[in-house]
């Protein structure tokens, strides 16, 4: 390649880069107005409003945009958790040994998780930059089901996207996520193995505590 | 007779790491004959697995998450990024031949074409200027071209220093390895000893510098790593070839908007709901 052709390229490029950075300068949402969260609506809309409102809080807290665990998970818990039905998601985790658990049991596991679930999904948002965002994939389910899949995709500048899917089931308030699938992995689909065998170790009061001991 | 001498050297040094490397491996095989207290069908050889991940994440912990952190602090992020992006460039010329090996036609021209954007515009791969227009990219590889063919995968094995793998993809990636074309081959093929291993090296570190945060990630959430690891691994390799058996081109977000596509809740796991009365 001669030098002229190579200059030429990267002057394009050069072009090109200023040009995203500009796309990019304009799409963020410097201080954008919070989405009205709609829990009845279709699920793709319904999620779309929680996901942004989710990533704008990040982008707009600089402390979560350098990787701030504490900061994220904070964020998590004000503008995803209320729409995450817990109860369920602990529920299938444990499968057959929920039966089990007593009363207290089952509130302090459900507890616990909730606590290991915060840690998964603030993980998704440790890379956040100004540039992130989240597109939805269109519906392909049947829209008066009572189970639904909503598909999305976090892209990042200069970096391959990354799939993230929500599982919803609706309820009497509307639709709540009860699992999560980043990249083919499913979240309950995981933690079943580690479930059972920390039950088989040490019962549910093991799983707990062996919940509780990560922090 | 002088000039011998490094010759006769040489082998004797080599058929000492080839020993220690070999009772490392014993070792490691003679720590894992416990019982297994929670098997899992997909893992027959769970004992010896969790020897080799032990073994594996000793020496990890030893040398290369070290050098990976190390890295990771001394050098820009930009930088690393356009390092990361120009070995994914030549990983997505294997991904290309791979989708054209399952007949997935329009996966090979999109990654392709990937492949032409970053190397001219993308200046050598160091921009992921495809992905930013849009092209994503579309993982591909040997063993996924095995199981579209209707291979097993096999159990689950922990490979010696690479780790997860099945026994067809640890098969694919030995072949791989062979071929012309995969990620490494261009760095084997540099015939400047010092300069090839140099860039060896640049590909190990930053595949691993690229783990750093999932390995944190893990670390926070896993009850026992190795079967965390185990699981996640199985249900991606799963997932990717669902979607490659299920739909011509699922990787690609468009192609969702395909009506010939299956229901989106095919490969849905199903959880059995404890609370729920038994379906009669």
């Amino acid at each position: 390649m001669s030098l002229s052709s190579f200059l030429y390229i990267l002057r394009r490029a050069g072009a090109l880069c200023l040009l995203g950075a500009a796309l990019g300068l304009s799409a963020a949402p410097a201080g954008a107005a919070e989405r009205t969260v709609d829990p009845k609506a279709a699920p793709n809309d319904f999620l779309e409003a929680v996901a942004n409102n989710m990533l704008d809080a990040v982008k707009a807290d600089p402390q979560a945009l350098q990787g701030d665990a504490g900061h994220i998970a904070d964020l998590v818990r004000r503008y995803a958790l209320p729409y995450v039905d817990m109860d369920k998601t602990t529920r299938l985790a444990a499968g057959r040994y929920w039966r089990q658990a007593s009363g207290a049991q089952k509130t302090a596991l459900v507890q616990a998780f909730t606590g290991t679930l915060i840690r998964t999904y603030s993980g998704a948002f440790t890379r956040v930059t100004s540039g992130t965002t989240i597109s939805l994939l269109p519906f392909r389910g049947d829209p008066q089901a009572d189970d639904a899949v909503v598909r999305t995709t976090i892209s990042q500048p200069n970096s391959p996207a990354i799939g993230v899917d929500y599982r919803l089931e609706r309820t009497d308030a509307g639709w709540k996520v009860y699992d999560l699938n980043v990249e083919g992995i499913w979240l309950i689909q995981n933690y079943r193995n580690q479930f059972a065998s920390e039950i088989n170790k040490g019962g549910i009061d093991g799983l707990i505590s062996a919940l509780n001991a990560k922090k | 007779m002088i000039s011998t001498a490094p010759t006769t050297a040489k082998p004797r040094s080599r058929r000492l790491t080839a020993r220690t490397g070999l009772a490392l491996a014993a070792a490691a095989l003679a720590a894992g004959c416990a019982q297994v207290p929670h098997p899992s069908p997909n893992d027959p050889w769970e004992s010896y697995n969790r020897s080799m991940y032990r073994f594996n994440d000793a020496v990890d912990r030893a040398v290369l998450k070290p050098i990976a952190t190390g890295y990771e602090t001394v050098t820009p992020r930009p930088v690393r990024t356009c390092i990361h992006n120009i070995f994914g460039n030549l990983g997505d010329v294997w991904s290309a031949i791979n989708s054209l090996l399952q007949g997935r036609g329009r996966d090979f021209v999109d990654t392709f074409g990937r492949v032409l954007f970053n190397t001219t515009a993308g200046l050598g791969g160091c921009i992921d200027i495809a992905s930013m227009h849009g092209a994503r990219k579309i993982p591909n590889d040997l063993g996924m071209t095995l199981g579209v063919w209707g291979f097993g995968s096999g159990p689950y094995v922990v490979l010696p220093f690479l780790g997860s793998s099945t026994v067809r993809d640890g098969s694919a990636w030995a072949i791989s390895l062979a071929s012309p074309v995969s990620p490494t081959s261009a760095v084997f093929a540099i015939d400047n000893v010092p300069v090839r291993n140099s860039m060896f090296g640049l590909y190990v570190v930053d595949t691993r510098a690229n783990l750093l945060e999932a390995d944190r990630l893990v670390d926070q959430i896993a009850l026992d790593k190795y079967s965390f690891i185990r699981d996640a691994y199985l249900q991606r390799r799963k997932s990717m070839l669902d979607s490659r058996l299920n739909s011509s081109r699922a990787s690609t977000a468009d192609d969702l908007d395909n009506p010939d596509r299956p229901q989106a809740d095919q490969n849905l796991p199903v959880y059995e709901d404890p609370d729920e009365a038994p379906a009669q």
